[in-house]
């Protein structure tokens, strides 16, 4: 399958702080990409980069084929961006927000009421049309940001955290909306820091730490990479430790020697690789800190 | 598509919002010059006379005209510089604009067209008041055309700062240390050439001077001060320019 984004050596400076360090990403068509990190990784940064609304540094992007620093326009015209916090105008309807991004994207205005009807009764906001966006939950204003990037027909949608700070249900809910999206042949690049939506949604990941890429591959490549099993066990100094093995056999000797009566033997999470890539909490320092 | 039809597209936004607060948005705007008007016209300036161009006004009928210009000024700057910045800053839809295929020419006027519909119905009001209040006062194709020009340029000014002032507090103080002085000082409530020699030359290039004094000019027929038309004018481009390299900036 041919890739439909292509990143080369792309870094982003803000003054001396490189945010995005000389990244490489290649994104097949048709596949839900994850790009996963904790906060102030460059997740967004490189989003805003990849979808030309921020100007890289050094190194080059193409997206559909296109080069994001020579046709930009060519860019926009074949993606659609939900923002980390919405992007939508508050002080007026879901109707109107969704009309206006589509008559800034030229879409005819014959297209526009049936294209919005069809998306808006498959998101299920329909009922919410005439509400100010203000007015409404986290879910509900993510789906009208979805709608709003879906109304011009983008092959491909960047998500920035499209779950973040939302319920169980509406992350649920939005989960199904982008494998709807993307069984319609849409090309998803999403960000989050929910290790579990990665797991569930995404074809691919790639971590990013401190601007960096840390690994790439499937959610079970990169679990397989690290040890298919995991011990989690407290050390005789009462530290939290996570071992990982290739077989289960290797594992399951391990963990009968652990002294610790609450060690648990359990398959490597996309969250074990997280941490170990991006770094745990040093709960030694914290203890400290808290003087507890 | 059309430079035209790119503004109809970037100011639809702000017209669905117009639409939905037009009574609220037009009271807050008129209740400062409406004060100005009460306070300065007819309570302090209703024994006083003004002599302009040869003849003696009332001071509210001197006064009026600069009530105009002032008022196109605030209608203007203020509804554009805030809501640009809370779209920039807060909403970040903004952002989304700029993804789209239009015109940054489009963009900078398009986002005018709010603060222009605004003040050139908030400055008809208050020539309307004005009229009612004065029979000094003319309708003239000029008079019209200096209140739209005036309009636009002080929408102008509200993108400018809008796409370049960075924070909230930042735009209170250009508020406080632009646009009220501005108010006051810039010939709409006495002539300029009551300040001191210094200061009056610094006032008179500020861009409310040369709009209140054509507005003036035009409204109790004097002769019309072009060298201020086309100061104003100037600012005009200013302004557009500026707004053009905060998207820039932005983009």
């Amino acid at each position: 399958m041919s890739n439909i984004i292509e990143a080369r050596g792309l870094t982003v400076r803000f003054g001396d702080f490189t945010a995005v360090n000389a990244i490489d990403l290649d994104i097949e068509e048709g596949i839900i990409f994850g790009f996963l990190g904790p906060n102030g990784a460059g997740k967004t940064t490189s989003v805003k980069a990849l979808t030309t609304m921020r100007k890289p540094t050094s190194g080059t992007i193409s997206v559909g084929g296109f080069s994001t620093s020579s046709n930009p326009a060519d860019v926009r015209s074949m993606i659609g961006v939900v923002q980390q916090n919405n992007a939508l105008d508050m002080d007026i309807t879901v109707r109107e927000n969704i009309y206006c991004r589509a008559s800034l994207h030229k879409v005819p205005k014959p297209e526009i009421e049936a294209r919005m009807n069809e998306i808006c009764d498959a998101v299920g906001l329909t009922p919410y049309m005439d509400k100010l966006p203000r007015n409404l939950s986290g879910g509900w204003k993510r789906k009208t940001s979805i709608v709003c990037a879906l109304m011009h027909n983008p092959k491909i949608l960047f998500l920035d955290e499209p779950t973040a700070g939302l319920d169980t249900q509406s992350r649920h809910m939005l989960w199904d909306i982008i494998r709807l999206l993307n069984s319609r042949g849409i090309t998803i690049f999403l960000t989050t820091h929910y290790m579990d939506e990665a797991e569930s949604l995404c074809d691919r990941v790639a971590i990013i730490s401190k601007g960096a890429i840390t690994d790439i591959g499937s959610p079970r490549e990169l679990c397989q990479k690290r040890g298919q099993f995991c011990v989690e066990y407290s050390s005789d100094v009462g530290k939290h430790e996570y071992r990982y093995f290739e077989s289960h056999d290797a594992a399951r000797e391990f963990y009968e020697t652990v002294a610790d009566k609450n060690a648990v033997l359990r398959g490597t999470h996309l969250e074990d690789v997280f941490l170990e890539e991006t770094g745990r909490t040093n709960v030694k320092a914290l203890q400290k800190a808290l003087r507890v | 598509m059309s430079l035209i039809g790119d503004i109809r597209l970037v100011c639809l936004s702000d017209l669905f919002y117009l639409k939905r607060n037009i009574l609220i948005l037009l009271a807050t705007s008129l209740i400062t010059p409406v004060l100005y008007l009460v306070a300065f016209g007819w309570g302090l300036g209703s024994n006083v006379t003004m002599e302009y161009n040869g003849q003696t006004y009332s001071y509210i009928a001197y006064m009026i005209p600069g009530t105009v210009a002032l008022t196109s000024l605030t209608a203007g700057f203020s509804t554009i510089s805030n809501k640009l910045m809370i779209q920039r800053k807060f909403y970040e839809s903004f952002d989304e604009m700029m993804l789209c295929p239009v015109s940054k020419t489009s963009i900078i006027l398009g986002k005018a067209v709010l603060g222009i519909l605004k003040s050139i119905l908030c400055a008809s009001i208050m020539l309307a008041l004005g009229f009612f209040l004065t029979d000094d006062l003319l309708i003239t194709p000029m008079l019209i055309i200096t209140v739209l020009i005036s309009c636009t340029v002080f929408s102008l000014l509200g993108v400018a700062a809008g796409m370049n002032v960075r924070d909230l507090p930042h735009m209170n103080a250009f508020n406080s240390f632009i646009i009220l002085p501005m108010t006051f000082l810039c010939g709409t409530m006495f002539p300029v050439d009551k300040m001191p020699t210094v200061m009056t030359w610094v006032v008179s290039a500020l861009p409310l001077t040369p709009a209140s004094s054509c507005i003036r000019a035009s409204a109790l027929g004097a002769s019309y001060p072009w060298m201020s038309m086309v100061l104003l004018l100037l600012w005009g481009v200013v302004f557009f320019m500026l707004g053009k390299f905060g998207l820039r900036q932005s983009d």
